[in-house]
């Protein structure tokens, strides 16, 4: 190999060793010390930059849903498995079944209701700029891939299914 | 061997001189000279020679390239710089990702909490 080449193959490859030295410790620091995994609320804080009292009002009612929201989970948890069992057995008629179904979209609905409306009282209790995004990102968030489903099989928006 | 040499260096110089007394020689070289006239000197001649006598002394210009690139990383200046360079933006993209990163496990965090895993 030519001398050339052999100082620019190692130059090459001090200065790609340098760039990934610099770009993984610095990706390390912010990693951990731009966030407190220990809390919850962080992205709340980082995304929406919120004071203190305004994180002090959302964290109380954070704490004062998350109990609803576990109710619900079990809840809907519960009815699953009563579903899934009723199924399995094979003795059910096929009222029993419907009924069953009927009752865990009832459990979703309301787990969903509750959710949203924790998601506005949130908004709610933030500056009203942040309040709106912060509710229009929960929405894209938590309803957006249901949406999105529902646009493509109703055919709004232009996907629909081409019935020949 | 170098006695012979010193020897027969000597004999020569003896010849040269006594051929350079010889007033027949002169005669015989200026018939030659115009017999076969030299062409004169291009212009600026000396000042080419010259010219070439430097240039012989100065570093020889790289000869593509590859070898002017590798002439250019060995400059300490060049390099204090790319490295600089290389820490900077290393830092700066790495910075960014991280702030990213860890917006983004945060958000799932909020998401895992307050969104049912169940459903």
């Amino acid at each position: 190999m030519r001398k050339p080449a052999v100082i620019l193959t190692f130059a090459l490859v001090l200065g790609l060793a340098l760039f990934a030295g610099a770009f993984y410790c610095a990706r390390t620091y912010c990693v951990q010390h731009t966030a407190n995994p220990a809390d919850d609320l962080e992205w709340l804080r980082m995304e929406f930059q919120l004071g203190d009292a305004e994180l002090a009002r959302i964290r109380e009612l954070h704490d004062g849903y998350l109990p609803k929201c576990g109710d619900n989970c079990a809840n809907i948890a519960a009815k699953k498995r009563e579903l899934a069992e009723a199924t399995a057995a094979g003795t059910n008629t096929v009222a029993r079944l419907d009924q069953l179904r009927a009752e865990v979209v009832v459990l979703r609905g309301h787990c969903q209701e509750e959710m949203l409306a924790h998601f506005e009282e949130v908004s709610r209790a933030m500056p009203s700029e942040q309040g709106q995004r912060y509710l229009a990102e929960m929405k894209r968030l938590t309803l957006g891939s249901h949406e999105q489903v529902e646009q493509s099989m109703s055919g709004t928006n232009g996907h629909a299914h081409d019935h020949h | 061997m170098p006695g012979t040499l010193r020897f027969a260096a000597k004999a020569g110089t003896n010849n040269m001189n006594t051929s350079n007394q010889d007033p027949t020689d002169g005669v015989l070289g200026s018939l030659l000279r115009e017999s076969r006239p030299a062409p004169g000197l291009p212009p600026r001649f000396q000042e080419n020679v010259w010219q070439r006598i430097e240039h012989k002394g100065q570093p020889a210009p790289a000869s593509n390239w590859l070898e002017a690139f590798a002439a250019l990383v060995l400059k300490p200046r060049f390099a204090l710089a790319a490295v600089c360079a290389l820490v900077l933006v290393g830092v700066t993209l790495g910075s960014l990702d991280g702030r990213s990163h860890a917006r983004h496990d945060a958000q799932e965090r909020y998401l895992a909490a307050v969104v049912a895993p169940v459903h």
